[in-house]
């Protein structure tokens, strides 16, 4: 368990420097300005993912494509439970949901989206290493 | 690798020496051989019509897999399923430079038995073998199987 949580932080960390570091660089170009709630949010959002990605160990009986969609449904749960909970102090309009609802989508997409072709590049390299080992194996006998 | 014979009729004192650079599978495999100690598995036919109370010794070169049941270890061949009375975790560390890598807690498969590795739809990863079968590469042992893979393609070059 404290190998986990020391895991999981160090993750956290990456994830949300990474993360600022990068809205740092948008607001720059863009000339905007992150509020203070936006940083929480962000931080929020982040050990979510980081917590919901970790579960991935819990989850290795089910098929990666299971795992994804599991994956999906808790963070979405979990991020629309921090919004909803967030618009008793500043209301979210109906335009916010539907942009939250976006980004989140976009990201969420385009990362199955690589680990389904990280899983199809994989194993064609491993592929490619199975039939270079059998060939120099036929070769020496 | 070079391989010098020399016949002499007189010869007492028969040898063999190896001159290798590191201890890749291969030479393993020829001490082993000359030793006449090359693993071989006990297994008895699974099914028990086929069963005549003798053991078979297998060649690693005929299993295509291994598969731990219900705490029972069985030998997937060409000719047919048989009983080992050995456990997984022995018989990697035995089958470790004859091809055999672990691909889940239960499996342990002979990577030059594979014809190809192919993904599902569900991502799942599966080895499949010419004889007709396939075995789930289980993603938590990806890793360590992609890591063998390397290591054997570096050994046998």
């Amino acid at each position: 368990m404290r190998e986990y949580l020391k895991e999981t932080l160090i993750e956290l960390c990456c994830a949300y420097t990474i993360i600022s570091v990068v809205g740092a660089i948008t607001n720059f170009i863009y000339g905007s300005e992150t509020s203070n709630a936006n940083v929480i949010i962000m931080f929020v959002f982040c050990a979510i993912a980081v917590f919901v990605l970790s579960l991935h160990k819990i989850l290795i009986r089910f098929s990666p494509l299971v795992m994804i969609i599991i994956q999906f449904f808790v963070s979405l749960g979990l991020c629309c439970a921090v919004v909803f909970a967030l618009s008793f102090i500043e209301p979210v309009t109906p335009r916010g949901w539907f942009e939250f609802l976006r980004s989140f989508l976009i990201v969420y997409v385009l990362g199955a989206g690589f680990y389904y072709y990280r899983v199809f590049a994989d194993a064609k390299k491993q592929n490619d290493l199975i039939e270079q080992i059998q060939k120099d194996h036929q070769d020496r006998q | 690798m070079k391989l010098n014979l020399y016949e002499d009729k007189n010869n007492t004192d028969e040898r063999v020496d190896v001159y290798y650079s590191n201890m890749r599978p291969v030479i393993r495999q020829l001490i082993d051989t000359v030793n006449s100690d090359r693993p071989k598995l006990k297994g008895r036919p699974a099914d028990e019509d086929l069963d005549d109370g003798d053991q078979i010794l297998l060649d690693p070169k005929q299993i295509y897999y291994l598969d731990h049941v219900e705490r029972k270890l069985f030998a997937y061949t060409r000719d047919g399923v048989y009983r080992i009375m050995d456990t997984l975790s022995s018989c990697e560390e035995i089958l470790w430079n004859y091809g055999f890598v672990r691909v889940s807690k239960s499996n342990l498969i002979n990577i030059y038995k594979i014809t190809q590795l192919k993904p599902d739809l569900n991502m799942k990863v599966y080895a499949s073998f010419d004889n007709g079968e396939r075995i789930c590469i289980n993603r938590s042992y990806k890793k360590s199987f992609t890591e063998y893979l390397q290591r054997m393609r570096r050994m046998s070059e």
